[in-house]
């Protein structure tokens, strides 16, 4: 009996949802991803290797070639260095080429060539509007 | 002497009712706009320095990375040889139109020697995609 009285006294409780603190929450959330988030900022090179087919005979006109021998450059047979290999493509005018079969600088390594060294001459040839033409080494 | 009459003030209340729905908008718009990073970003690659390089101003179609051991991940997933990094980029250019649509980001570490990574840099060329090589900017 006791209890019965006791359950008809409990109050039915509002189902209201407490929303007081949702701006706390959402402006906690939002700090949290300014916070945590961190932004990408890669800086790139774009390098125009156009799919080319092997070729079995060489070219009438010369083309300018780059060579890397280790850590190396050489520029049409001349050693180089990174900066005088970016003035002397940039003494080619590539940029001001239309056809762009006249912009094609070839890019010859040896086995032990570095990415390094690689990503440089690249960057170079690119920056100045050459279009790379990779030379396959003799098998 | 007039007495001096008081001022009420009057209280100014600032509604603050909705500021729960401005916060909410506001994570709901950086949500939409953030763009999760695709690039696997604990790969163990020194990247080369260049003064050439220059943030892109391009979307990326593809992310072929090699690491120091020369393993090669593409969309940061391992692939077994440069062969699978062709077919992946043939495929994901396959519904391009323009030339903007085919930059493929490229990442290798400085160490790495030709046989590693030219085959790759090919394999980018050969399935139509324009590369990115990734550089970090020449420091004295």
């Amino acid at each position: 009996m006791i209890k019965r009285s006791r359950k008809q006294i409990k109050k039915h409780r509002d189902g209201d949802i407490p929303t007081g603190s949702f701006s706390d929450i959402a402006f906690l959330l939002i700090i949290y991803f300014l916070v945590a988030t961190s932004l990408v900022k890669v800086k790139t090179i774009t390098a125009d290797l156009p799919a080319g087919e092997k070729q079995s005979q060489p070219q009438q006109k010369k083309t300018d070639i780059v060579n890397l021998r280790g850590t190396e450059i050489f520029f049409n047979d001349k050693a180089v260095s990174i900066s005088e290999l970016n003035d002397r493509l940039a003494a080619l005018d590539l940029l001001d080429q239309e056809d762009s079969s006249k912009r094609v600088i070839m890019l010859e390594s040896t086995k032990m060539t570095s990415y390094e060294i690689y990503f440089q001459a690249l960057a170079a040839i690119s920056s100045n509007g050459g279009v790379v033409a990779i030379v396959d080494g003799e098998k | 002497m007039k007495k001096l009459r008081k001022k009420k003030r009057r209280k100014v209340p600032v509604p603050i009712a909705s500021m729960g729905d401005i916060a909410f908008l506001l994570i709901i718009f950086f949500m939409l706009c953030s763009e999760v990073s695709k690039d696997k970003n604990d790969l163990r690659v020194t990247l080369p320095e260049s003064t050439h390089v220059e943030k892109p101003e391009i979307p990326i179609v593809a992310r072929v990375s090699i690491d120091e051991d020369g393993v090669i991940y593409f969309e940061g997933k391992q692939v077994e040889s440069h062969k699978d990094v062709e077919w992946g980029v043939r495929a994901m250019l396959a519904n391009t139109l323009s030339d903007d649509q085919r930059h493929v980001q490229f990442k290798c570490d400085v160490n790495l020697t030709k046989e590693t990574f030219e085959p790759v840099l090919k394999a980018i060329a050969e399935a139509g995609g324009i590369i990115e090589a990734v550089g970090e900017e020449f420091k004295d």
